[in-house]
C-alpha cells in the first residue's frame, strides 16, 4: 500500500464523527476490528467495499445497534458508543435503514411526525421543508405509506430521519431495490440534501456511483478500513477499481 | 381476468371463484337454506322436508331482534376484552393466555367497589363483605341494591375501578414476568403468560374464594322505551308504524349501559390512537418495532401503555359482563379466554378494529345459532363460522386493512 493509505492522512480539519480503532460485532460475534473513520462538518463520506465487509455494521455501530467491544466512537466532542440509538438520535444523528424503513400502515404525514417523536411539538416548519424538499410527499400526505411505490417509500424514510434537522445522516444502501432510472434521482437527491449543510455517512452497494458523488470513501474488506481518499482518488485507483469496482 | 370485463362478467367471475373453491358452493347452499328456513319461520310456515324433518317454524321478528341485540352485546364484551388481548400482541409480539384472567381481575375489583358504593349503609353488610364481593352469608343482591337503576353512581365507580385495578395488576405482571424476558421471543412468553393465568386465577380464588354468587339487583332494570322517552323529551304522542314499533319495545337497562359504557370506550380509544401522538406511536410500533427504536420513540414507555389500555379494556369488559349476567365466579374469564382469541384471528390478529369486528360476529353466530341448534352447541357454531372465515380469509378479516 502507498503512502497515503494512512486513514488518517485525508481526514478533515474538524470532524465531527471521530471513529477510532472500533471493534463491534453482534453477540459474541466480532465483526468490526480496528475502524477508524472520521466525517467532517458537512462532508459527504461513503463506505464501500464487497459484501460482508461490515458496511452496514459500521453505521449500526455508529447508531448505537451494535455490541460496543473496544475502541471510541466521539460526536462533536462527546463519546457516544455506549449510548443507545433513542439517546444517539438526541445528538443530532439521524439513521435509515436499508429495509424496512417505513411504517407502512401509517400516512406519509404521520411517518414524518414520528420522525419528529422526540420533540415536544411537531416542527411545522420543518414539516413544510421536507415537503419543499419531496413534494410528492406532500401530494400524497394522507395515504398509507405502505401502498406507495419503491421510490417514494425512501423519499419518506429520509424524510422521516431529517425531520430532526440532523447534523449527519446515516444512510444504508439508499440505492437497493430501486429501479435503475430512479437510482440516478435519489443520489441527486442526496447530494441536495448535503449542500444544504447535513453531513452524510453513507453504505452504498452502487460504488462506482457513490466514490462518483462522494467527498470522500473508505473502503473496507473483512471488517478491517483497507482504503481511505476522495472519491475521485479511489475510482481512479486501480487496485480498488480491480477488487471492488469490477475493473 | 380480462374475461370478468366481458359479458356477463359477474356471472363468470363467480363461477369462476366457485370452481377454484368447491368448499364454497356448499357454504353458499347453507346459507341460501338457513335464509329461506329463517324467512318461513317469520311467517310461521313449516315446510315438510323428509321423515320428520321440517324448514320453517315459529319465530317472533321480536324474538329474532332480541337475539341479534343479545348478540351484539356479547359480541361487544368478546371485542372490549379482544382489542387488548390485540394489542399485546401486536407491539409485544405475544399471544398473551393470561388475558381472560385480565378480565376476571376487572370483574372482581370493580364489583368490589361497586359494591361497597351500592351497599354503604346496608344493615349488616360490612365493608370487608362487600369489597369481597358477597362470599359467604351476608345480605342478598337485592338488599344491596347493585343496578343501574338503584345506584348508578356505584355502577360508574365500579367500571373506574374495574379498569385501574387491572390496569395496574398488568404493570406489576409486566415488571415481574414479561420485562425480563422482553427478547426471548414469542413462545417463552406464551408459556409464561399460560403460567401467569394459572397464578392470577388461584390468586382470585384465593382473596375471593371459589362460590358462584350472584351480584346485580335486577329489579326495575326491564324499562319501555317510551318511559324513557318521556322522561327526557316530555310526552309523545305516536302509536303503530317504526316509531310506534320502537316505542313499545322495552329495554334492558343494564344491557344498554354496556353497550353505551363499550361503544364510549371503543370510540375514545380509536380517537386515541388517530390523533394524540402516543396513539400514532403504539400503531407505529406495532407496524414496526425496529424501526420505532431508531426512529426515537421510548419502546418501554409505549409497552407500558400498552398494557395499561389493553388490560384495562378487558377489566372493564369483564365487569361489563358481569352487569349484563348478573353472577359471576373466579372462572369467569378463563371460560371465555377462547372466545376472546378467536374474535382477534377472525378479525386479523393485531388490528383492534379487526378484534371489535371478529367479536361481534362471534357474538352474532353465537347467539343467533339458537334458532337452528341445541343451545349446547352454539359454541361450536362461533368456532365453526370462525374456522370457515379462515379458510377463505386466512389472515383474518382485517388484517392489512387498517391500522394496528
Amino acid at each position: 500500500m502507498s503512502a497515503n493509505r494512512d486513514p488518517m492522512a485525508v481526514a478533515p480539519d474538524s470532524s465531527i464523527l471521530e471513529v477510532r480503532d472500533l471493534d463491534a460485532g453482534y453477540g459474541d460475534l466480532q465483526i468490526l476490528t480496528d475502524v477508524d473513520l472520521d466525517v467532517g462538518d458537512g462532508e459527504y463520506v461513503t463506505v464501500v467495499g464487497p459484501n460482508g465487509a461490515g458496511k452496514s455494521t459500521v453505521m449500526k455501530s455508529v447508531f448505537g445497534l451494535t455490541v460496543h467491544m473496544g475502541g471510541s466512537i466521539v460526536f462533536q466532542g462527546a463519546p457516544i458508543h455506549e449510548k443507545k440509538p433513542e439517546q444517539i438520535i438526541h445528538e443530532g444523528i439521524s439513521y435509515v435503514p436499508q429495509n424496512n424503513n417505513i411504517f407502512s400502515t401509517l400516512t406519509v404525514q404521520e411517518n414524518l411526525e414520528m420522525g419528529a417523536y422526540i420533540l415536544d411539538e411537531v416542527p411545522k416548519q420543518r414539516l413544510e421543508e421536507v415537503y419543499e424538499r419531496f413534494p410528492v410527499l406532500e401530494e400524497r400526505k394522507t395515504q398509507r405509506a405502505g401502498s406507495m411505490s419503491g421510490g417514494q417509500r425512501q423519499m419518506v424514510a429520509m424524510g422521516r430521519a431529517l425531520m430532526l434537522d440532523p447534523d449527519l445522516l446515516l444512510l444504508d444502501e439508499p440505492s437497493a431495490g430501486l429501479a435503475p432510472d430512479l437510482v440516478d434521482e435519489m443520489f441527486d437527491r442526496i447530494d441536495k440534501i448535503n449542500n444544504d449543510g447535513t453531513a452524510i455517512l453513507m453504505v452504498e452497494q452502487n460504488a462506482k456511483e457513490a466514490l462518483r458523488r462522494c467527498d470522500r470513501g473508505y473502503v473496507l474488506t473483512q471488517g478491517q478500513n483497507s482504503y481511505t481518499d476522495t472519491g475521485e482518488e479511489l475510482l481512479a485507483d486501480k487496485e480498488v477499481r480491480q477488487q471492488f469496482l469490477g475493473g | 381476468m380480462a374475461t370478468a370485463q366481458d359479458s356477463g362478467g359477474v356471472f363468470e367471475e363467480l363461477s369462476k371463484t366457485l370452481r377454484a373453491n368447491p368448499g364454497l358452493v356448499f357454504v353458499l347452499l347453507v346459507a341460501v337454506v338457513l335464509v329461506i328456513d329463517l324467512l318461513a319461520r317469520f311467517a310461521g310456515q313449516e315446510i315438510p322436508l323428509f321423515a320428520d324433518r321440517t324448514l320453517g317454524g315459529d319465530l317472533s321478528v321480536a324474538r329474532f331482534g332480541s337475539l341479534v341485540w343479545e348478540g351484539i352485546v356479547i359480541g361487544l364484551i368478546f371485542g372490549l376484552a379482544g382489542i387488548g388481548l390485540s394489542m399485546t400482541y401486536s407491539i409485544l409480539n405475544f399471544a398473551n393466555f393470561s388475558h381472560g384472567d385480565l378480565f376476571t381481575t376487572g370483574a372482581f375489583t370493580g364489583w368490589g367497589v361497586a359494591l361497597l358504593v351500592a351497599g354503604f349503609g346496608v344493615a349488616d353488610a360490612t365493608a370487608g363483605y362487600l369489597i369481597f364481593v358477597m362470599d359467604g352469608r351476608g345480605p342478598g343482591p337485592a338488599e344491596v341494591g347493585a343496578s343501574i337503576v338503584a345506584s348508578p353512581l356505584a355502577i360508574l365507580a365500579g367500571v373506574v375501578m374495574a379498569a385501574v385495578a387491572t390496569a395496574l395488576v398488568a404493570l406489576v405482571l409486566d415488571r415481574v414476568v414479561y420485562y425480563p424476558m422482553r427478547d426471548r421471543g414469542g413462545i417463552p412468553l406464551l408459556i409464561a403468560s399460560i403460567g401467569v393465568a394459572l397464578a392470577l386465577r388461584s390468586a382470585i380464588q384465593f382473596v375471593y374464594g371459589s362460590g358462584t354468587r350472584g351480584i346485580t339487583d335486577t329489579q326495575g332494570i326491564v324499562v319501555d322505551v317510551r318511559d324513557i322517552i318521556e322522561l327526557i323529551f316530555g310526552d309523545v304522542e305516536a302509536s303503530g308504524g317504526l316509531l310506534g314499533w320502537v316505542l313499545d319495545a322495552s329495554v334492558n337497562l343494564h344491557r344498554t349501559t354496556l353497550v353505551v359504557v363499550a361503544v364510549v370506550l371503543i370510540v375514545a380509544l380509536h380517537l386515541m390512537l388517530q390523533r394524540t401522538k402516543l396513539g400514532k406511536a403504539m400503531r407505529a410500533m406495532a407496524d414496526n418495532k425496529d424501526l420505532a427504536l431508531v426512529t426515537g420513540i421510548p419502546t418501554e414507555r409505549v409497552v407500558r401503555w400498552t398494557w395499561i389500555l389493553g388490560a384495562g379494556l378487558a377489566g372493564v369488559a369483564g365487569y361489563l359482563y358481569v352487569l349484563e349476567r348478573g353472577a359471576m365466579d373466579f372462572n369467569l374469564g378463563w371460560f371465555l379466554l377462547l372466545f376472546i382469541f378467536a374474535a382477534v384471528i377472525l378479525g386479523g390478529i393485531g388490528s383492534i378494529y379487526g378484534a371489535i369486528a371478529g367479536g361481534l360476529v362471534i357474538g352474532l353466530v353465537h347467539e343467533l345459532s339458537i334458532i337452528w341448534i341445541s343451545s349446547d352447541l352454539n359454541a361450536a357454531a362461533a368456532f365453526a363460522i370462525m374456522i370457515l372465515v379462515l379458510l377463505y380469509r386466512p389472515d383474518g378479516l382485517f388484517k392489512g386493512v387498517t391500522t394496528a
